[in-house]
């Protein structure tokens, strides 16, 4: 009780806030949602039998890409000194590796969002 | 009396403890039971968070309905009051990020050169809005210990389960937010200072 009184004001405002009645229809305008929401079909989902083979090639697809683009990539920095690229050339091999990798990226994000989805019930 | 509050209580949490059994079992019906039971602290809650009634309704909705579809998460071990609330933190915060509410930054509230006067209400209304308003221009770790620790009724174990957060961490946060505020409205400290550092080692006010 002591200690009530030694409550600066700002503590007394924060403490004595005025309580707040939700209106008459608040728990009815909840329940009807539910209702709503129970009712409706179950959410669609996502048809991993069919995507699977897709998602392989695709994976496929890149990997291999990016291990060809790699490949010649060294081999071009190899034989750099004979063949003389020029320094756009070499700016260009640089711009396809980055955008190899940022695909990269993209696909592991992608797939990292929908196993999230399917851990929240979403899928 | 103490008797009395102790079987109100456990009589509240053998109720939710039913209520939810039957509406994991088919039971919708149930569901309203548990709303009109915790309306009343779920919207007071949101009211804190945002000080506008119809979004504070509208929050309370959405963590009502995030709660029917979680309900099976539920672990019985703790109180579902706590889960509840947990729960209507999260969403709070959520919502409130994706829309929030329009506050001036805390630097542009003014403070009033005096405190207010007994006597006159319509200047200890402003007063208090004003302080209030500050709360929720606050950054938002530092916001919600405050306003959950005030709705805990100054209770930090309960404020700290409902953020999810460590008692330690809950009460630094608490802490800082308190100074900020004390700096935003430096006449106001005509009390102790030390009120503050008093119920933080106390945990809760009586």
């Amino acid at each position: 009780m002591e200690r009530k009184t030694e409550l600066d004001t700002i503590e007394r405002i924060l403490a004595s806030e005025e309580v707040l009645v939700p209106s008459s229809g608040f728990a009815s305008a909840v329940m009807e949602r539910v209702r709503e929401e129970s009712a409706a079909p179950p959410p669609i989902p996502f048809p991993w039998k069919r995507a699977i083979p897709g998602i392989a090639l695709a994976v496929g697809v890149f990997g291999w890409g990016a291990y060809e683009m790699m490949r010649s990539a060294s081999a071009m920095t190899i034989s750099l000194a004979p063949i003389h690229l020029s320094s756009a050339t070499l700016t260009g091999l640089e711009s396809t590796g980055w955008v190899v990798l940022a695909l990269g990226f993209s696909l592991l994000a992608w797939r990292f969002s929908l196993r999230l989805m399917g851990r929240a019930g979403l899928l | 009396m103490i008797a009395a509050r102790e079987s109100t209580t456990q009589g509240l949490v053998d109720s939710d403890l039913e209520c939810v059994t039957r509406v994991l079992a088919g039971d919708l019906n149930a569901f309203e039971a548990i709303v009109r039971r915790w309306q009343g602290p779920l919207v007071n809650m949101a009211w804190r968070f945002c000080r506008d009634r119809g979004r504070a309704e509208e929050l309370a909705q959405e963590a009502f309905t995030r709660a029917w579809r979680g309900l099976a998460t539920w672990r019985r071990e703790g109180s579902f009051s706590t889960w509840l609330f947990a729960l209507a933190a999260n969403v709070f915060r959520s919502e409130l990020k994706r829309f929030p509410v329009a506050t001036l930054p805390i630097e542009e509230i003014t403070e009033p050169s005096h405190a207010p006067s007994q006597q006159d209400e319509l200047e200890r209304q402003s007063f208090k809005d004003g302080v209030r308003r500050a709360v929720l221009a606050l950054p938002i770790r530092y916001r919600e210990p405050i306003v959950l620790f005030y709705f805990h009724e100054m209770d930090v174990a309960a404020a700290a389960q409902t953020m999810k957060m460590a008692e330690g961490t809950f009460k630094a946060r608490l802490s800082r937010g308190r100074e900020l505020l004390r700096r935003r409205f430096p006449h106001l400290q005509e009390k102790s200072a030390g009120a503050a550092a008093t119920i933080l080692k106390t945990g809760r006010e009586t």
